[in-house]
């Protein structure tokens, strides 16, 4: 009877397009939205992706890592006094304005990273050497920063120059030069600025009058010691916050910084309502569209399961037809939605814009989503089929 | 008596079958008394609400009398839950309804197979028959078109088939040519008796196409929820009452 029912479900075509294109667009929004909302949320953390080490330590009022409260220069010293502890080092992170040549000025990140162990440092260069930070004036830009203010250049004929940044160029921060000696690949941050490179002692040059410039220290466990074990020798010994890294939204433990930040903006932002709200949206459309949709097939073919009953077929194999066909079209649906998802999904990652994190377990919840708009739209036909008397084939 | 007792494929004693609330209650069936006989071909004809169909229902194990007995093939049907009847019409009945209700969505062979496979039975097993039983009524070669590109002399036939593709010892026809001209009406009728006859089945026709009363061994008037008289030659019916 399972064929049977799927044969009439696929024989009604526009009846069939109809119940797709609701799961389809519920399955859509929702995979989309949430998509866009956890490739937002990645965003927020996105220091501690592009900045790696295994332990952050930070000022104990800190809550998030875009929300540096500056150290004094000394702790650097009691941290490396920690048991366990291989080495520290210090990480600068300011929001400052660059100036470029057109006279605009541009928000950055500004990371200063130690200058002799370069940690912290971006692992990918698509131009430069991370040595050359030595030199004098020296930074390394993003290459979104570099494409994002190079159209705010101007070339040697005072044109505007419409080029990335390129190794050689110059900016000001804060009146004081800046001369790219590389391009760096790495994630964009959710304030949107780009994030640029340069050592922990010329960053205080560039952030004037700041009386503290360390916002973070960077650590090394001993080997055979796990992070989370030296993040609670250092909050002990020190006073200071200690925090893991873990940055796999999955994965990410108690002490994960990333994990603070996420829920920061979850609590403190509007995003993960209007998000949410989009979500649901395509929830309610879903089941408003396919069970509407599938309620008038079952009414069409009310009859014909009146004559099936009356055949001899029980409730149960009718109920479970309606499921069979149900279920079948919220799988379609979901495959078209969630296929649609991935396209657009592929076009925002290549545009860069919006950010768009697809993880499975979005596709897996909107997978059970859609097939519970799939459930209360089977119990709706099953309902109103129970209701039917077999004896009603023989009314005309 | 051991001999009628035999032969008797449909009985029914002093059924009462009512709707309504007891403030305001319609009397379909009042004391009705039926028998159809194993090998025949009845028709119950009768002025529109004199309760044939509610007697055809009742027969068919659709509807639950109020009171009185109905056996069909020596099953008695009256008590019996409604999955048990549901279980009783899967494997004794077939039907052919006044307007088909053959599935549109549906090919024609896959219409046929419905109470093969309502009984469990394998996909190709039941087209396999389907496929001969759609040959016996003349339409081979449709079998995987669509119900409505058919004539309806041939969906009522497809109709037939799907009636008499499970063998049941039992066919309820309910006005089977009202939706058909006088040609395909006779045409349709003559495959019902021609396929129907046998001395292990009976055949059940309502009816107000007094055209095809000649194809009846025997006709049941019905009257005011009762059969008022059964008679063998239908020029004894006052057809104009009808």
């Amino acid at each position: 009877m399972y064929r049977l029912a799927l044969n009439m479900l696929f024989g009604d075509l526009a009846k069939l397009a109809m119940l797709l294109c609701g799961l389809a667009f519920s399955a859509l929004l929702m995979a989309q939205q949430s998509s866009v909302f956890f490739g937002i949320m990645s965003w927020t953390y996105t220091p501690m992706v592009n900045i790696r080490a295994q332990v952050w330590v930070s000022d104990p009022m800190v809550e998030q890592v875009n929300d540096a409260k500056p150290l004094r220069d000394t702790d650097l010293g009691r941290v490396r006094s920690v048991d366990g502890v291989a080495w520290a080092a210090p990480l600068h992170t300011s929001f400052v304005q660059a100036r470029m040549q057109d006279g605009n000025f541009k928000l950055i990140t500004l990371v200063g990273i130690d200058a002799d162990t370069f940690a912290g440092a971006p692992a990918v260069l698509s131009q430069g050497r991370i040595e050359d930070l030595r030199l004098p004036d020296t930074v390394i830009v993003d290459e979104w920063g570099a494409a994002l203010m190079g159209r705010m250049g101007v070339g040697p004929d005072g044109q505007p120059r419409n080029t990335p940044l390129k190794v050689g160029d110059t900016f000001e921060i804060n009146d004081i030069q800046a001369r790219i000696v590389g391009i760096c690949r790495v994630k964009r941050a959710f304030t949107g600025g780009p994030f640029v490179y340069t050592t922990y002692d010329r960053a205080k040059g560039y952030t004037l009058g700041a009386r503290r410039t360390l916002s973070f220290m960077l650590v090394e466990p001993q080997k055979g010691v796990p992070p989370a074990e030296l993040c609670d020798r250092i909050e002990r010994d020190t006073g200071l916050k200690a925090w893991t890294s873990d940055t796999v939204i999955w994965n990410w433990g108690e002490r994960s910084l990333a994990r603070n930040t996420f829920w920061w903006f979850w609590t403190n932002t509007g995003i993960p309502f209007s998000f949410g709200t989009a979500v649901l949206l395509g929830l309610f459309v879903g089941i408003a569209i396919s069970g509407q949709t599938f309620y008038s097939f079952v009414l069409e073919n009310l009859k014909y399961f009146a004559a099936i009953k009356a055949m001899g077929a029980g409730m149960g194999v009718i109920a479970r037809m309606l499921l069979v066909q149900a279920f079948t079209a919220g799988l379609v649906g979901f495959g078209l939605g969630a296929g649609m998802a991935q396209a657009i999904g592929r076009v925002m990652i290549e545009k860069g814009m919006p950010p768009f994190v697809m993880y499975p377990q979005i596709l897996w919840a909107t997978f059970a989503l859609v097939l519970g708009i799939s459930l209360v739209s089977a119990l709706i036909g099953i309902i109103k089929v129970s209701r039917v008397d077999a004896a009603s084939v023989f009314r005309g | 008596m051991s001999h009628l007792a035999h032969t008797v494929a449909v009985r029914a004693t002093g059924v009462d079958m009512f709707f309504g609330t007891p403030e305001n209650r319609v009397v379909a069936l009042k004391q009705a008394d039926f028998e159809a006989r194993r090998g025949e071909l009845i028709m119950l004809v009768g002025p529109s609400g004199c309760g044939k169909t509610t007697l055809l229902s009742v027969i068919a194990g659709t509807l639950t009398p109020q009171a009185g007995a109905v056996e069909v093939f020596g099953q008695r049907l009256d008590g019996l839950g409604q999955e048990a009847l549901t279980s009783f019409r899967r494997r004794h009945l077939g039907f052919v309804f006044q307007s088909f209700n053959l599935i549109p969505t549906l090919t024609v062979a896959e219409n046929v197979m419905v109470p093969l496979l309502i009984q469990g039975r394998p996909y190709g097993e039941a087209r396999d028959r389907a496929v001969a039983i759609l040959d016996k009524v003349g339409l081979k070669g449709r079998e995987d078109g669509r119900p409505n590109a058919l004539s309806g002399g041939q969906q009522q036939r497809v109709a037939i088939a799907r009636a008499l593709v499970h063998e049941p010892p039992l066919l309820i026809c309910d006005e089977p040519t009202s939706a058909l001209d006088k040609d395909t009406g006779a045409q349709i009728m003559q495959m019902v008796r021609d396929l129907s006859r046998s001395p292990e089945r009976c055949v059940v026709v309502v009816t107000h196409d007094h055209r095809i009363f000649r194809f009846a061994d025997r006709i049941a008037e019905m009257e005011d929820g009762r059969i008022s008289r059964v008679v063998d030659d239908p020029r004894l019916l006052d057809t104009s009452q009808l």
